[in-house]
Formats: structure tokens, C-alpha cells, sequence
């Protein structure tokens, strides 16, 4: 509950319309609420006694009440309307903004997937609930105490009847809303079932088909389809009672309606306008009760949703600047000293007591076996995660000390996933350098190999990435990706393993072009190939997140077991003739 | 993966506002008739239970007409005339068709859901099969999510309206009938009075939608592109934060947010008008039955407190149905145009069917040839271009050449997965068409770069290649595939279980669970994709030796992208814009100094 509260400051703008909303409800119900009664007044007082004029008076009356009654419910509409949608969609800004200055470990903690959910399905769950309270939370409940307060006033005679339905009716609708929810996660169980494996099945279609194995699927998914049915069958069975049943239960209250106020009747201790007006105000009851329970129904499943929200909106970006953040332009030297670092704190940590020195223009090659920890020195530098012990400096000053948008301005990095947005090519690769000459955003098409197939294209540079980059090969997305990187002439240079797809005559002219045009910078090059690093300055040996050797090719070929161990298993896998 | 919309847990509200959900514009079917008809051959095989369905609608319709006449006649005829006697008696009779009535509703839901489940289930396995019958093409073509939504989407929205909205037409029709008969026949003026309401909701509620659906197809885009933009941009923050360039996504988000928030409002304000509206109407209906009936019956005009009586309760009980008509037919109308996406698959063609009397073999020698082949997806792009050559049973083929130069399509050609437009291909003498299809694939063994892994355990995931191989087998296959090692230190060994599409496992694992798999079904012929990127050096050196073993005695084609791979082959065959530039073995390419020669001379001198 405590969550849900501090959402209400997302509230306050909105204060006047949220407060309007239920006022101009209430005025609906209260119409809705007069009108048995007025209609009371016609049988009993305009029939009996034959006077017209006063069934006209009381008629006007009724539009007069269902005008204002209208007035109020398109009011609460709008009200509610602008409220909720007004509320949601500043939550949606905040939570956006947050997440996008999130760092690395705080979207960990998440998951990119939650992420997702949490500003898309979460605020619109939220929006909705809050729609509903505002329309519905005063609607129900007010319309069914508002009934039985009227009953009890005018047709008190008749009140014992709802002492008896009403508890029945309120305990019905508890019963079945409880049991539907424990019926339908289990439909949902059988639905995810049938889902995942009609989902593997277009998945694997090849599989399946190459090795002839139709009827066993089809076997499969009877089993499931079968499943789901009887489960759905089950489910809406039991829960098609309720309907039925709250009705009869109303019904059977018109019956003790007629039955007792026919003997008062008799008794002239009642006239028959009031069993009319009750029989009315029942219907209302068991309205108000349902509005009620469904609105309960949609709160409730909006708190798991509201809490989720807050959870992120409440949290720290764990990478922010210093006080007084240092502005020196950078150099380029980059110095790790006994740098030790875990993405899981618990965990033995993935890097132990790194420590080497880059000087501005060094290209450093970093080299081991998937998982020793290649990735994660580099992903330090750029601060995508701060280190645990140690320290890492450039030009002398330790990272944490610049500002953020400072170092990463400074920084060309390429990660080993090539991701590109759904834009043009050349929106693509400005990316990196908003401000790029077309001569620059050439050049760096040029030395990442990527110039000759963009070239090749139908719309050359204005070719339209689609999401997920479907319509390239993963070669063109990785030299893409790169001149995203090289555009920006950084001063550190970072290239995670991006020529995994390239082919090997490629490769050799992107290295020769990237020696050549990027002199100054420092260059880390992280791959599982000898070839791409050999004619690095200096070469990494990292096994376990420990630097199990460093020097040139020649040095380490000499004198390091782990390195020659890498170069024997390399001689037998050769190159690559092709993407 | 996208889960269809769920259901909402739960009865639906039965309290009369805010009126019917508005969920948008429907979808339009464009053969509304043909497809009706084809869902009632779907309906008709449940024809039992449709029909004590309907009939059980209609009963207990008509019993909740009978309940507001006898509420008015025991007024006016019991309880004016202080008759108790006969009044109690009357309520007796009212109370026993209030039973009836109530379980009769039940049983007509009761069947009903019947009635659509078992339908759905049918066209759902229907559509499964389908799948599994239909040519690879259609997979190439249509998008994964497409074909999945249209077995959750589309199945799901028929659903709701088999199972809902034919009894509530049903109901609907027939009770807007029978209370005009027996209003009619309680007092004709006061019928025509309150009947006078019904035009009025319809049309109000018509134009309503009409306008709203114009601002929730604009909500609905808006929603869409800006879904898209979150789904992008978190998923790729690492970029943002990388390139630093949060201060602009923020402010891209924020109009893509802005656009929405205005479209949003006014959808979500002229559909809320539907509650406010209907709910006037209504009591708008029920003053106007009071002032008339009261007027007619100051004026003895046949109109008694108990006509009132019941007129009151007709327009309380019937008005809610008709609101929701509109609804109804939005849903009708959206589950047809679904209905019509299922359809259209299942008239998707068949893969080929097998030529009469076709050849069934338990060993295939592995002698192919293809002779002048010819292939295109699409009539003028011209894919493979008189490819001929010849592989010897035991061989081993190796196919080069750039992304898209036609390799991939020589392969699907020889485990059919399409067919040659022009030339042949001869298996071991005959047209490989001449042979069962299933008994072709049986003896061709696929290990594509990504394979697909299902859920389920490993050891389910190998056996795979041959569904009755013991335990024995398993590890058998999984050692020479040198999946074993691995496979030892899982946390259950061969029992652990592996999520769909096996993403639990590194891409190196994957394979070499592909390659046991292809072991264990021991084929005649042997096609292989190599992986290139994504493995470390150690455990693609497992690999290379797994599909050494695979390779052993096997005629086999290569998609190889190592050159030592290359090397060791019989016959390379350089392949570029779907035809063979070169053909022959290693040395003899370097000897005719083309295209091969000059690839390898290059990366040599580098």
C-alpha cells in the first residue's frame, strides 16, 4: 500500500479533475437512486388520487433527474478520462527517463524484459484501475448503500428481505470472484502450454521436417490441446453459476417482496407504489454489489503493477557524476591498477587484481577462452560498471573523477553484439557523431569495410534498417556498428570482438585501415582470434579473470603456455574464406 | 513471444454502467458469408449440443418474460383485491418459474461452452496440423509471429464469440420480440412508447462508435509506434548509455508520449459518453412508461398499476441487452475476420505429395547428382542457375561462395524442402521425386548452423534423431559427438531440462547436441552447416572433431567456412550468383589460379 501512496504525487496536478470525477458521479447515482422513489409517488400518491396535474409535476420531475443525472455521468467521464490518461502518461515520461539513466547493474537487476513490461503493460494496467475507481468506486458502493439506506427509510416494512438477500448475494459473488481466479491461472497455465509448443513448433519447423517428425508433434500438441479444453471447460462451468444464481437469489427477494406486501398490503400497513419502488432498489443492489466487486477485482490486480512501478522509479542510478566532475579534455592513457570487479557481489568476482598500462596510441589486444573476463575490463572504462577494489585511472586521474558524459564522449566503443535502431544507414552510423562531415561519415564507412556493400545497396546510405537489423548479415551489421564507433575519432578506442562474421580478407584491411587512421587513439581489441590481435602493442592473456600473461605476439609465443595453447588449437581451425 | 489477451478473471459486471466496453473498431471479413459457412461446418459436427443449447436459450428466455407479467397481474388482480390466498399462490407458481429459469440459464451456458471448446479445440488442432503439412516456403514467408498470432489472436477471438455471442444474440432477438408481444398485448399505446426507446439506443450508440473508432485508430497507432520505440530503445540502452545520448532519447520518447496522451484523451473521452448516455436513455425510458402509464391510467385507458408494474421491470430487464447489441456485433465481426486468417491457412497447398507407387529404401547408397538445376523463389530473380555436378557415394562436397550466393538453396533442394524448377536431381540412380518423402528425409541428416533445441530434457533433445533409441544410444552418440563432456556437468546431467529453443545452453553446446542428434539417427546423407562466430576456439576444435566423426563414410555437403574444412574435401564447389564458378578439389583450384586461388593467395600473403 505504502507503493501505491507514492504514486499519488503523479496525482497532484490532476487533483481538481480527480476530485470533480467522483462529485459528478455521486450526482448520477443520487438521480438514479431518487428515481424509484419518485415513481413511488406517482402509483401511490398520482393514480390512487387520479391527479393529473401532479403526474405531470412528478414526470418533469423524472427527465429533470435524468438530465442532471446525464450531466453528471458524461462530467465523471471526461473527469476521469483526463485524470487517468493525464496521471499514466506522466509516470510513462518519469519511468522512461529513469530507465534510460539507468546503469548496467540496475537494468541487471530488472531485466530488460521487465523493463519493458513495467512502461508498457504495468501503466496501462494502472490507467485503467484508475479510470475504473474513479467511474466505478463511487458508482457501486455508494449505489448499494444508497439503496438499502432508501429501503430502510421508505420501505422499512420490506427490510427484512435484504438483511436475508444481501449477505447471500455478497457472499456469492466473493465465493465465485476468489474461485474464478484460481480457475483461470490454471487456464493460463494451459494456454502458456499450448502456446510454447505451437511457438517451438514455427520455431523448429526445419528440425521437425528434416527429420520426419510430424506425427510425433501433432501427438504432442493433442495432448495439450486436449489440456486446455477441459480446463476451459471446467473454468467457465463453474463460473457460468454465478450468473444464474445472482439473479435467482434477486428473484427470490421479489418473491419475499410480493408475498410479505401483499399481507401488509392487506394490512394497509404499506401501499403497493412501495413494493414497486423496492423491487427497483434490489436491482440496484445487486448492480452496485457486481460494479463493486469488479472495480475490488481491478485494484487489486493494479497493486502488484503499481509496486513494480515505484520499485523502479525509486531506484538509484548507481554510475552518477562527483560534485565538482573534472572537464580536461582526454589523452588516451589508460592505467588499471589491481582492479578486481563481480557483476553478482555474492560471486567470486569475474576480474582479480588486473593491472596493466595503455599509453595514448597503443593498440592493446586482449585474448581467452569465452567467459575469462575479455568483455567485462573493457565494459570498466566507459564506467558501464564501476570496479570493487583497485582503481583505474586515465592520464593519471581516476575515472570515477571525470564526468560521465565527458568519458564516454571520448570513447568509441563497439560492442560484441552489432545492435543497430530501425533508421537509415547513415542515421545508423551519425549515431556516433552528430556533427560528422560527409567526408568523415565516408571515411568511416571506408574503414570498417562497410562503404562497398552500402554502396551495393538500392538506397545506398538512406537504406532502412528494420528493427532487429533482419535485413543484414551479421557482417554488415558488425562494420556498421563499427563506423558508429569510428566516426566519432575517439580518443579510446574499444572493439569487442567485432569481426567475429567479417570474413578474414576483411578483417585484415579493417585492422590495416583502423592502424592507420587512428594513430592517436588508444585501442583495445578484444577477440578469440590470434589473427586479430597479433600486431597488438601489447597482448592480454586472460584466463579466469586473471592476466595470466601480457607482451607482444612474439613475447608471449616464447615464454606463455596459456598463449601457445591458444595458437596450437588455432593452427588447426584455420581461417575464415567467407561470411 | 506475445500471450493472447487474457481473458479477464472473473464474471462479467452485470451493474448497467458504464455500458458495454469499448474495445475499438472491428475488423472487417471480406467474405463474411463464406466464412460464416465454414464455421457452422466446424459448428455442425457439434450439432447435438448447439441445438439443446439454443433450446435452453429460448426457454429460458421466454420464462423471463413470463416473471414481470405475473408480477403485474398478481398485483393488480391479488394484491389490490386483497387476496392473499390467491396471491401467495400465485407467488409460489412465480417462484418455481424463477428455478426453472435459473437452471435452465445455467444448462444453456453449460452446453454452450461445450459447443465452442470442443470447436475451438478442433480447428485449433486443425490449424497444428496444418503447420506441420504445409511447405517450408510458407515459413520463409509468412513471419513466426503471424502464424502465431493467428492460432492465439484469431483462435481466441472466435472463441468469445461462439461461446458468448450467439446465445446473447439469440436471447437478445428474442426477447426485444417477445416483450413488444406481450407489451402489445398488456397495452398497445404504452408498447409503442417504450419501444420508441429502442431506435433511439441503437442510434446513439452507432454514432458514438462511429466517431470513437476514428480516435482509437489514431490511439491505437500512436500506442503502437511508441511501444515500438520503448521496445527498441531498452532493449538497446546499452548503446544510449554508450554513445551518451540519453538527453535524446528522452526527448523522443517525450513527443512519441505527447502524441499518444492527446490521441489518448480523445478516444478514451468519446467512448466514455456510451455509459453516461445509455444509462439516460434507460431512465429516460422508464419516466416516460411511468408518466404515460400513470396518465392512461388516470384516464382509464386500460393501464393498471400492475401494467406499470410490469412495463417497469420489461424496460429494467431488456434495455441492458439491446445497449450491448453494438458490442456484440463489433466482436461477431472481428472473430469472422479471424475466423478468415485461420482459414486462409488451412487452404494453404500441401508440400508435394508423393508420386504413385514411390520408392521406399533402408539404405541409400548417397550417389547424387544434379543435373542443369535451375531455382528462383520468385520467377525473375533467378536463384540457382544450371548448377550440375555429381557426388560419389562416401564423398565429401564442400560448398563456398559469398552470403547469398545459393549455397543454403542447394541444400533445401536436396532434402526437399522446395523443389527444382528446371533439371533434376538423381539420388542414386532415380529422380529424387520418385521416392517417399518421408523415407528421403528419413535417411538425410540436417545440422544447420543455429539449430532449434526444444524444451524438454537433453537426452529428449537427442533422441530426437531416433524417438526409440535406449539410454545406451543416447550417450553413445552424445561421446562421438563430443557433447558427452559437457553434457556430464550439467547440474541434472542428460536430465537437465532446457528451455525452448535450448537458450540455456551456449550456441557451441547447441550444435554439438544437434550433432549427436544427427549421430544417434544415423544417416545415408549428410548436409551440415559450419558455425563460424559465437564458439571459442576450444570448443570449436570439439566441434570440428564431432562432425569429423559425424562425416565418417557419409556422402556429405558442406556449407564450410573453414578453410581446413575446405582443404580436406573431395570437391569444392565455388558457388557465386547461384551458379558453380569453379569445381574440383583443393590442389586442382590452386592450379587453375581463379577465384578460389586467389581468395587463398589473399589471406595467405595478409
Amino acid at each position: 500500500m505504502q507503493a501505491v501512496l507514492s504514486l499519488k504525487k503523479y496525482l497532484k496536478p490532476y487533483m481538481v479533475f480527480a476530485i470533480i470525477a467522483p462529485v459528478m458521479m455521486l450526482l448520477e447515482v443520487a438521480m438514479d437512486l431518487v428515481q424509484p422513489t419518485i415513481m413511488q409517488h406517482i402509483i401511490d400518491n398520482g393514480i390512487a388520487k387520479g391527479d393529473t396535474a401532479y403526474v405531470f409535476q412528478m414526470f418533469g420531475l423524472m427527465i429533470l433527474c435524468a438530465v442532471i443525472g446525464l450531466i453528471g455521468g458524461v462530467g465523471c467521464s471526461i473527469y476521469a478520462s483526463k485524470t487517468a490518461i493525464n496521471f499514466s502518461a506522466d509516470i510513462r515520461q518519469d519511468l522512461y527517463e529513469t530507465i534510460t539513466y539507468f546503469s548496467n547493474s540496475n537494468k541487471d537487476r530488472f531485466t530488460l524484459g521487465k523493463l519493458i513490461t513495467n512502461i508498457t503493460s504495468d501503466v496501462e494496467m494502472l490507467q485503467r484501475a484508475l479510470t475504473m475507481l474513479l467511474k466505478m468506486f463511487i458508482r457501486g458502493p455508494f449505489t448499494f448503500i444508497g439503496a438499502i439506506v432508501i429501503v430502510f427509510l421508505t420501505a422499512r416494512e420490506l427490510f427484512p428481505i435484504l438483511l436475508v438477500v444481501v449477505p447471500i448475494l455478497a457472499f456469492a459473488i466473493f465465493f465465485f470472484t476468489r474461485l474464478s481466479g484460481k480457475l483461470f491461472l490454471k487456464v493460463q497455465e494451459a494456454v502458456d502450454g499450448v502456446n510454447i509448443r505451437v511457438q517451438e513448433n514455427l520455431a523448429g519447423i526445419r528440425v521437425i521436417k528434416a527429420y520426419n517428425r510430424k506425427h510425433h508433434q501433432i501427438q504432442q500438441f493433442t495432448s495439450v490441446n486436449e489440456n486446455l479444453m477441459k480446463r476451459n471447460i471446467h473454468a467457465d462451468q463453474i463460473i457460468g453459476i454465478l450468473m444464474p444464481l445472482t439473479a435467482f437469489v434477486v428473484n427470490m427477494g421479489i418473491i419475499a417482496a410480493l408475498w410479505m406486501g401483499a399481507i401488509k398490503v392487506e394490512n394497509s400497513t404499506i401501499e403497493v407504489g412501495v413494493i414497486l419502488a423496492f423491487i427497483n432498489y434490489l436491482m440496484m443492489i445487486m448492480g452496485g454489489l457486481m460494479g463493486s466487486s469488479s472495480v475490488l477485482m481491478q485494484i487489486a490486480r493494479a497493486i502488484p503493477s503499481a509496486k513494480r512501478i515505484v520499485a523502479v522509479l525509486e531506484e538509484q542510478s548507481e554510475i552518477t557524476n562527483l560534485e565538482n566532475p573534472v572537464l580536461t579534455p582526454i589523452k588516451g592513457e589508460v592505467e588499471f591498477d589491481q582492479v578486481s570487479f563481480a557483476y553478482n557481489k555474492n560471486n567470486e568476482p569475474v576480474l582479480k587484481n588486473i593491472t596493466f598500462k595503455a599509453k595514448p596510441g597503443e593498440t592493446i589486444g586482449i585474448i581467452g577462452m569465452t567467459g575469462s573476463g575479455k568483455s567485462s575490463i573493457i565494459n570498466l572504462i566507459p564506467r558501464m560498471f564501476d570496479v570493487d577494489k583497485g582503481v583505474i585511472r586515465i592520464d593519471g586521474l581516476p575515472i570515477k573523477e571525470y564526468d560521465l558524459s565527458m568519458l564516454r564522449g571520448a570513447i568509441g566503443f563497439t560492442p560484441q553484439k552489432a545492435t543497430l535502431f530501425s533508421r537509415t544507414i547513415e542515421e545508423n552510423v551519425r549515431y556516433g557523431n552528430n556533427e560528422a562531415t560527409m567526408e568523415e561519415f565516408i571515411e568511416a564507412l571506408e574503414a570498417s569495410c562497410a562503404f562497398e556493400f552500402v554502396e551495393k545497396l538500392d538506397t545506398k546510405e538512406q537504406y532502412r534498417v528494420t528493427q532487429g537489423a533482419t535485413n543484414l548479415s551479421g557482417g554488415q551489421k558488425q562494420r556498421l556498428a563499427m563506423a558508429r564507433a569510428l566516426i566519432r575519432k575517439p580518443a579510446i578506442l574499444i572493439l569487442d570482438d567485432t569481426t567475429s562474421a567479417v570474413d578474414s580478407i576483411s578483417e585484415k584491411r579493417i585492422q590495416k585501415a583502423i592502424e592507420e587512421n587512428f594513430r592517436e587513439s588508444t585501442k583495445f581489441i578484444v577477440s578469440s582470434k590470434i589473427s586479430s590481435l597479433r600486431h597488438a602493442d601489447k597482448i592480454l592473456v586472460l584466463d579466469d579473470g586473471v592476466i595470466v600473461g601480457q607482451g607482444t605476439h612474439e613475447e608471449l609465443l616464447e615464454k606463455n603456455k596459456a598463449y601457445q595453447e591458444i595458437v596450437s588449437t588455432q593452427l588447426v581451425r584455420g581461417g575464415t574464406l567467407h561470411e | 513471444m506475445n500471450k493472447p489477451p487474457g481473458r479477464p478473471a472473473g464474471p462479467p459486471p452485470i451493474g448497467r454502467h458504464p455500458g458495454p466496453r469499448f474495445n475499438g473498431p472491428a475488423e472487417k471479413a471480406k467474405d463474411q458469408k463464406a466464412t460464416l459457412k465454414r464455421i457452422w461446418t466446424y459448428l455442425n459436427k457439434q450439432r447435438i449440443g448447439l441445438i439443446s443449447s439454443i433450446f435452453f436459450v429460448v426457454v429460458s428466455t421466454l420464462l423471463s418474460l413470463v416473471g414481470p407479467l405475473m408480477i403485474g397481474m398478481i398485483i393488480d388482480n391479488y394484491i389490490l383485491k386483497f387476496d392473499l390466498n390467491g396471491a401467495i399462490r400465485m407467488v409460489l407458481v412465480l417462484a418455481g418459474i424463477y428455478i426453472i429459469s435459473a437452471v435452465f440459464t445455467w444448462l444453456q451456458t453449460f452446453m454452450m461452452i461445450r459447443v465452442s471448446q470442443k470447436t475451438i479445440r478442433e480447428l485449433r488442432q486443425d490449424l497444428f496440423e496444418k503447420f506441420q503439412s504445409l511447405p517450408i516456403s510458407i515459413f520463409d514467408k509468412r513471419q513466426q509471429g503471424d502464424l502465431m498470432s493467428r492460432m492465439t489472436n484469431d483462435i481466441e477471438n472466435l472463441n468469445a464469440a461462439v461461446s458468448q455471442s450467439v446465445i446473447q444474440i439469440v436471447s437478445t432477438v428474442l426477447s426485444v420480440v417477445g416483450t413488444g408481444i406481450a407489451m402489445s398485448y398488456l397495452n398497445w399505446i404504452l408498447a409503442i412508447v417504450t419501444l420508441l426507446v429502442i431506435p433511439i439506443i441503437i442510434g446513439s450508440t452507432k454514432q458514438i462508435i462511429k466517431r470513437s473508432s476514428k480516435n482509437f485508430s489514431q490511439r491505437q497507432r500512436d500506442l503502437g509506434s511508441l511501444n515500438g520505440f520503448i521496445e527498441e530503445t531498452i532493449s538497446n540502452s546499452h548503446i544510449t548509455t554508450l554513445f551518451g545520448k540519453e538527453e535524446q532519447a528522452v526527448a523522443q520518447f517525450k513527443e512519441a508520449n505527447e502524441k499518444l496522451r492527446t490521441s489518448a484523451l480523445k478516444a478514451d473521452i468519446t467512448s466514455g459518453f456510451l455509459g453516461p448516455i445509455n444509462n439516460f436513455i434507460n431512465n429516460l425510458g422508464i419516466g416516460l412508461v411511468i408518466g404515460v402509464g400513470a396518465l392512461l391510467a388516470i384516464g382509464s385507458l386500460g393501464v393498471s398499476v400492475g401494467v406499470i408494474a410490469s412495463f417497469v421491470t420489461y424496460t429494467r430487464q431488456f434495455f441492458r441487452p439491446i445497449n450491448q447489441l453494438s458490442n456484440l456485433f463489433n466482436t461477431f465481426q472481428s472473430a469472422i475476420a479471424g475466423a478468415e486468417r485461420v482459414f486462409e491457412i488451412l487452404d494453404e497447398q500441401n508440400e508435394v505429395a508423393d508420386v504413385p507407387n514411390a520408392i521406399s529404401k533402408d539404405r541409400y547408397d548417397g550417389d547424387v547428382e544434379f543435373r542443369n538445376v535451375e531455382f528462383f523463389y520468385q520467377p525473375q530473380k533467378s536463384v540457382l542457375h544450371n548448377i550440375s555436378f555429381r557426388a560419389k557415394a562416401g564423398e565429401t562436397i564442400a560448398l563456398v561462395g559469398p552470403t547469398g550466393s545459393g549455397k543454403t538453396s542447394i541444400i533445401q533442394l536436396l532434402n526437399r524442402f522446395y523443389d527444382a524448377k528446371r533439371g533434376g536431381i538423381m539420388i542414386d540412380g532415380n529422380d529424387i521425386k520418385a521416392y517417399q518423402m518421408e523415407n528421403l528425409r528419413d535417411h538425410i541428416g540436417v545440422v544447420l548452423q543455429d539449430t532449434y533445441l526444444f524444451s524438454g530434457t537433453v537426452r529428449e533433445n537427442i533422441r530426437y534423431g531416433k524417438l526409440n533409441a535406449t539410454n545406451e544410444e543416447v550417450e553413445r552418440a552424445a561421446k562421438i559427438a563430443y557433447a558427452h563432456n559437457f553434457i556430464k556437468y550439467l547440474p541434472q546431467g542428460y536430465d537437465t531440462m532446457l528451455v525452448s529453443g535450448g537458450m540455456n545452453l551456449s550456441q557451441g553446446q547447441r550444435q554439438l547436441i544437434a550433432i549427436a542428434r544427427a549421430i544417434l539417427e544415423g544417416p545415408d546423407i549428410l548436409i551440415l552447416d559450419e558455425a563460424t562466430s559465437s564458439v571459442d576456439t576450444m570448443t570449436e576444435v570439439h566441434i570440428q572433431k564431432g562432425l569429423n566423426n559425424l562425416m565418417q563414410g557419409r556422402t556429405s555437403f558442406v556449407i564450410a567456412h573453414r578453410l581446413k574444412t575446405i582443404e580436406n574435401a573431395d570437391q569444392i564447389l565455388v558457388i557465386k550468383d547461384g551458379e558453380i564458378l569453379e569445381q574440383g578439389n583443393h590442389d586442382s583450384l590452386m592450379m587453375s589460379n581463379g577465384l578460389y586461388a586467389s581468395l587463398q593467395n589473399q589471406l595467405q600473403v595478409q
